[in-house]
């Protein structure tokens, strides 16, 4: 291997070096900008972000190439989750920037380490080598690290960051020291030659085995499948609502990103082995979807809501990732479509609860009372997304689950197809509540909530001092108000109505005429299933 | 010369003690160096691995002895997070015992 080898085709790297600097640009620009001025960053990474959109796919389009020497993939594959990745970003920045403004301190950081979370979830759609996977995986880790303890004061998000930060740190410990195993048996840790290897191998020993088994383990823990999802309803619950939004659609596509590329790329190949190992990915996905969806169930918290129903689609995924297969595409794209689709509805819900909070300050699904009346479009928002995650017909959660389910079930597990379908009507039953909530029960009066505005991280300051979970949200007024029997809410900005329009546009589009996205997903997916 | 299996057992018995570390101590900072213990003994078997199987033909490489340059680089970053978070924790709850830290649970 030559220096030429590593450098021939650096270029094809410049989306990365771009966002890099973009990035520390960020961070420098928010040393001399002054604080009130500092939205522009906001939307200076907004521009960024779709100028490094369309510079990827001006560059890259076609391309299949392999960089340093076969540490990094640039292919179809990559291309889509770069775009799909920088997308999600640009509507997270779009959606958070009221927020920002008015809860977290140091915005300019904020929206700098969200630029180098979105580099560290590129390359972890590029890598195909176990190092530069972790390395990539750690970028995002820590920039979340940081973001999900981005409310200063509030002792709940530091709470969730150090959880998070104690959990993250076992589970890359964990999963180094299967790599660590791996490399000692095999000897590569390139996942084409890791395949190569075991193809080769007529006896495979139990410290490769126990190897692959702590990546599982640690992939799962960044995955929050169960029985690794612990962390997941308490980071979700104690991070800043932005960070909450990102965590559960941008992190954890981009952990699938790198798992359908190492299961793609290093085991599918060996036909014979991969089949003992779907057993144990379809085990995880019917935990995840039965764990999540039912203690979804007693929750009460809207986040806590979102993170079990976010660990019940992680279940879904998960099995369709267990059917991949060199022989059909069915999986990959349905695994694919999926996380498009969870992501597109995910955002509206989140949006639309963002601007609810901004509005109240409230987060709690008792709180939502009578928002039909109060905010009428972020109510059907709110509605049309979680009828969608449910996966009811002509949105986009209906199509995402029957190509998945379909996929699922073509490969011969029809029991995991089934236990899908029923957990899915688990969800509609917990999705309807708050919908009912907003629909159907009359609003409180809320006398209250204007003096909430901003100062809601100080307010859980004080109560978060008593360390008692119960009362910190009992928002109820105690002198109930005749004459106001509901207040409208104030109209949200323009930034988040366009986020939550555009995600409904896309939710209903999509779950009518979902032919271009799928052609778009079947090219991602052959490059990365018969590419390598 | 000493066979790559003692290495292999004393990186699992270091990891084995980092991992009961981590679930039985009830101070964060103790809990963050037992996270470093693991990721030592991670690192322990990834430089025993690249010297033992340097030489015999296929093996012979370094990848082992790099991948733990940079294991070391990220711990370290990674540690001056968590201590980060967790003065930020004595600065909100004036307490880095896990065990008091349960604002949320289920």
């Amino acid at each position: 291997m030559s220096t030429e080898n590593l450098t021939a085709n650096l270029y094809l790297l410049t989306p990365e070096f771009v966002l890099a600097g973009f990035a520390l640009l960020v961070f420098v620009l928010d040393l001399f900008m002054p604080d009130e001025r500092k939205d522009l960053l906001g939307w200076l990474s907004v521009l960024g972000l779709i100028g490094i959109a369309i510079l990827s796919i001006a560059m890259l389009v076609g391309v299949d190439e392999s960089l340093y020497n076969g540490l990094l993939a640039v292919d179809e594959y990559a291309l889509f989750f770069k775009v799909f990745f920088i997308g999600i970003g640009v509507f997270i920045i779009l959606s958070s920037i009221d927020y920002v403004r008015q809860h977290l301190n140091h915005p300019g950081e904020f929206y700098g380490l969200l630029l180098f979370s979105i580099l560290g979830m590129n390359l972890m759609a590029m890598s195909r080598e176990l190092l530069t996977a972790y390395i990539s995986l750690e970028l995002l880790s820590f920039s979340l690290y940081v973001m999900v303890a981005y409310a200063l004061g509030s002792p709940r998000s530091n709470e969730a960051s150090l959880k998070y930060i104690i959990v993250g740190s076992v589970s890359s410990a964990i999963l180094l020291y299967g790599i660590s195993m791996v490399y000692s048996t095999l000897g590569v840790t390139r996942f084409g030659d890791i395949s190569e290897e075991l193809k080769a191998a007529t006896d495979v020993s139990p410290a490769l085995w126990a190897g692959l088994a702590l990546i599982v383990a640690g992939l799962g823990f960044k995955l929050a499948a169960v029985p690794f999802h612990m962390w997941a309803p308490d980071v979700y619950e104690g991070a800043p609502l932005p960070v909450t939004a990102y965590l559960a659609i941008a992190s954890k596509a981009a952990a699938f990103a790198l798992v359908i590329r190492l299961l793609a790329e290093a085991f599918v190949p060996v036909a014979d082995r991969w089949d003992q190992w779907q057993i144990i990915l379809v085990v995880l996905a019917a935990l995840s979807m039965l764990v999540g969806n039912l203690v979804a169930l007693a929750q009460r918290n809207l986040k806590r809501l979102m993170a079990y129903s976010s660990v019940g689609h992680v279940g879904y995924i998960l099995a369709g990732v267990a059917v991949l297969s060199t022989d059909s595409l069915l999986g990959a794209n349905g695994v694919i479509f999926y996380l498009v689709g969870y992501s597109v509805t995910s955002m509206v819900v989140f949006a639309a609860l963002i601007a609810f909070f901004n509005a109240t300050g409230q987060e709690e699904i008792a709180d939502l009372a009578g928002l039909a009346d109060r905010q009428p479009f972020l109510a059907m928002a709110i509605a049309i997304g979680l009828f969608s995650l449910s996966g009811l017909p002509i949105f986009v959660g209906f199509t995402m689950k029957f190509y998945l389910f379909t996929a699922v079930a073509n490969e011969g597990f029809l029991w995991v197809a089934g236990l899908a379908i029923l957990t899915s009507l688990i969800s509609l039953y917990y999705y309807l509540q708050v919908i009912r909530q907003m629909y159907i029960q009359p609003a409180l009066a809320a006398s209250n909530e204007g003096d909430d505005h901003g100062s809601h991280v100080d307010a859980e300051d004080e109560a978060g001092g008593s360390g008692d979970n119960e009362d910190d949200h009992t928002h109820t007024p105690a002198h109930h108000d005749p004459a106001s029997d509901y207040v409208a809410l104030p109209r949200p900005s323009a930034a988040l109505i366009a986020v939550v329009f555009l995600g409904l546009v896309a939710t209903v589009g999509l779950g009518v005429y979902p032919a271009p996205l799928l052609e778009l997903v079947e090219s991602a997916s052959a490059a990365v299933m018969q590419g390598g | 010369m000493v066979p790559l299996v003692a290495f292999q057992l004393l990186s699992a018995a270091l990891f084995a003690i980092g991992i009961y570390g981590v679930m039985a101590r009830r101070s964060a900072v103790l809990i963050v160096m037992s996270i470093e213990l693991m990721l030592n003994a991670v690192n322990i078997n990834l430089i025993a691995a690249a010297s033992h199987l340097d030489g015999s033909g296929r093996w012979a490489n370094f990848d082992g002895q790099i991948i733990a340059i940079f294991i070391i680089t990220v711990a370290a970053a990674e540690v001056g997070l968590a201590m980060a978070i967790i003065l930020r924790m004595y600065r909100n709850r004036s307490t880095v015992n896990v065990d008091e830290i349960n604002l949320m649970k289920w």
